[in-house]
């Protein structure tokens, strides 16, 4: 397994921002954006492929996470993804019926017009009462899996900040019966993070990573980190964090930890992502419409 | 550190117990039974059936059994006023969701009106469970689950027996570790740390059922 990009998105991301680097201009969070400049990503957008996009640490109700909300409806309309999975921390704060529409419903309003489905999972923030939302799909459970539409895929949302045993138990049993190709797990806290605020969670890692060797995880998606990383292949498994939908920790990314493969601490970024075949491509996108990071991950076999 | 009490999952109840009585061995009796407090007001007594003749007893798996009992006798009380509510479905909206849990803990603090802490947390289970978490923490990963713990976790903050979980408060992480060592709860409770509480939860309701002041040893 390795990620690498194809010639054709190596020429494409001529116009993106290199992967693991920070925007050379001006890039204050807090100020308002310019018009975003055009987008340009370096998906191959196949008829067939399995298209989801993932956001984590978004429910604030900030501009910034409106703003990115947009972009991601941008990103939709060239590249039509399905799903978004949402690894935690969806409502940050207080829960009324009126939170669910400022930090949920009215940021993604044209995506769920336009069909698209969300899959939470939970986060610290988020209580457990969002299980029954009907717009998290989360069936009444803590966690759950659920299999994509195409491709050979399934997904394992977890629940992380309580991972007991019976969770565990389940998870287990639910990889082992699965004969999808490819079986991507998010949740909330990173195993892998070069985050200086919470970090790797190596106690959850301890848990989990014998699992995904076992079962041949190639990909974990989670957040709680409000940046985005892309880690090194870490026992031939790439993790991503994707935490900045809604909340940012600038210059949060140790540049020293060594696991990063690419990471953006400066600006707000959602993933999206398509699966086929044996091949997973991805872009991250910022709140000012560019590409930070991009390339392909071959699953193990 | 008594590795057994946490290397493997504790699914049942009676294995913590047994775990922790097997962890005991050398160390001082507990405050037997029969030294705890009476049940505060509006918790009723809920105990275990007493031993058979001839059955061995150790006190801190009574201790145990008794803190289960009453939380098996919680979770019943909760789901008898629970089933007076409109079930949630799995399409619910936010408005129903939060009519009903608003609902469920209204009705939970009237029935428990006037409960004092330990109603479930006994003295004898505060000193077990405390013991429990001091030998989690004293070993070799003590200082990267309390790491865990207390990301997020306010220190300052007070809590109150029967009141609302705060909503300004993240949920602490529970590591997997610690949870091995704990009793498995009813689906309703969580154990969760605030500060250094540690709190029996009502998840439906958000209610601090009962607490334990400095649990998470330093």
């Amino acid at each position: 397994m390795f990620t690498r990009l194809s010639a054709a998105a190596a020429a494409l991301v001529l116009f993106v921002i290199p992967s693991g680097s920070a925007s050379s201009r001006p890039n204050d969070a807090a100020a308002p954006q310019a018009a975003p400049a055009t987008l340009a990503l370096t998906l191959p957008n196949k008829a067939d492929s399995l298209k989801f996009a993932v956001l984590g640490d978004f429910g604030t109700g900030s501009r910034q996470q409106y703003e990115l909300a947009a972009v991601m409806k941008r990103v939709y309309d060239a590249f039509p993804y399905e799903l978004v999975i949402l690894v935690g921390d969806n409502l940050y704060g207080s829960e009324r019926p009126q939170d669910f529409k400022k930090k949920f419903e009215i940021p993604y309003k044209p995506l769920i017009d336009a069909g698209v489905k969300f899959y939470a999972s939970l986060g610290n923030h988020d209580a457990r009462e969002q299980r029954y939302y009907q717009l998290f799909n989360m069936d009444g459970k803590l966690y759950y899996t659920f299999k994509g539409s195409k491709q050979s895929l399934r997904f394992y949302a977890l629940e992380s900040t309580y991972m007991d045993p019976d969770q565990i138990v389940w998870f287990e049993k639910e990889l082992k019966n699965s004969d999808s190709a490819w079986k991507i797990p998010y949740f909330h806290h990173p195993p892998y993070s070069s985050g200086d605020r919470h970090g790797s969670d190596a106690r959850l890692r301890e848990v989990l990573e014998p699992l995904f060797i076992k079962y041949n995880v190639s990909v974990v998606f989670t957040g709680h980190d409000h940046f985005y990383e892309r880690t090194k292949p870490q026992k031939d498994i790439v993790y991503f964090v994707v935490g900045s939908g809604g909340q940012l920790r600038k210059g949060n990314v140790d540049r020293g930890s060594g696991i990063t493969a690419g990471f953006n601490d400066t600006d707000y970024v959602f993933l999206a992502a398509e699966v086929n075949g044996d091949e997973m491509w991805f872009n991250a996108v910022s709140r000012q419409a560019q590409v930070i990071d991009s390339g392909v991950i071959t699953r193990r076999k | 550190m008594c590795r057994f009490a946490f290397r493997r999952f504790l699914a049942l109840p009676a294995a913590a117990a047994l775990a922790l009585a097997a962890c005991n061995r050398a160390e001082p009796p507990a405050q037997s039974p029969e030294q705890a407090k009476p049940a505060p007001a509006a918790q009723p007594s809920v105990e275990p059936a007493p031993p058979k003749e001839g059955q061995p007893v150790n006190a801190d798996a009574r201790a145990l059994e008794t803190m289960l009992a009453r939380i098996n006798d919680y979770a019943e009380r909760h789901k008898k006023l629970e089933d007076t509510l409109p079930k949630l479905s799995k399409e619910s909206t936010p408005e129903q969701i939060d009519r009903n849990q608003r609902a469920l803990q209204r009705l939970i603090q009237k029935e428990r009106h006037g409960v004092k802490p330990g109603a479930i947390f006994t003295p004898d289970v505060q000193a077990v469970i405390k013991r429990l978490l001091e030998k989690v923490f004293a070993g070799p990963d003590g200082a990267a689950l309390r790491g865990s713990i207390m990301d997020e976790n306010p220190l300052t903050i007070r809590l109150a027996v029967n009141e609302r979980y705060p909503d300004s408060v993240p949920l602490s992480t529970v590591p997997p570790q610690v949870l091995q060592g704990l009793p498995k709860l009813p689906e309703e409770m969580e154990f969760r740390f605030v500060g250094r509480y540690l709190i029996l939860m009502d998840v439906h309701a958000h209610l601090v059922v009962d607490l334990i002041e400095n649990a998470l040893p330093t």
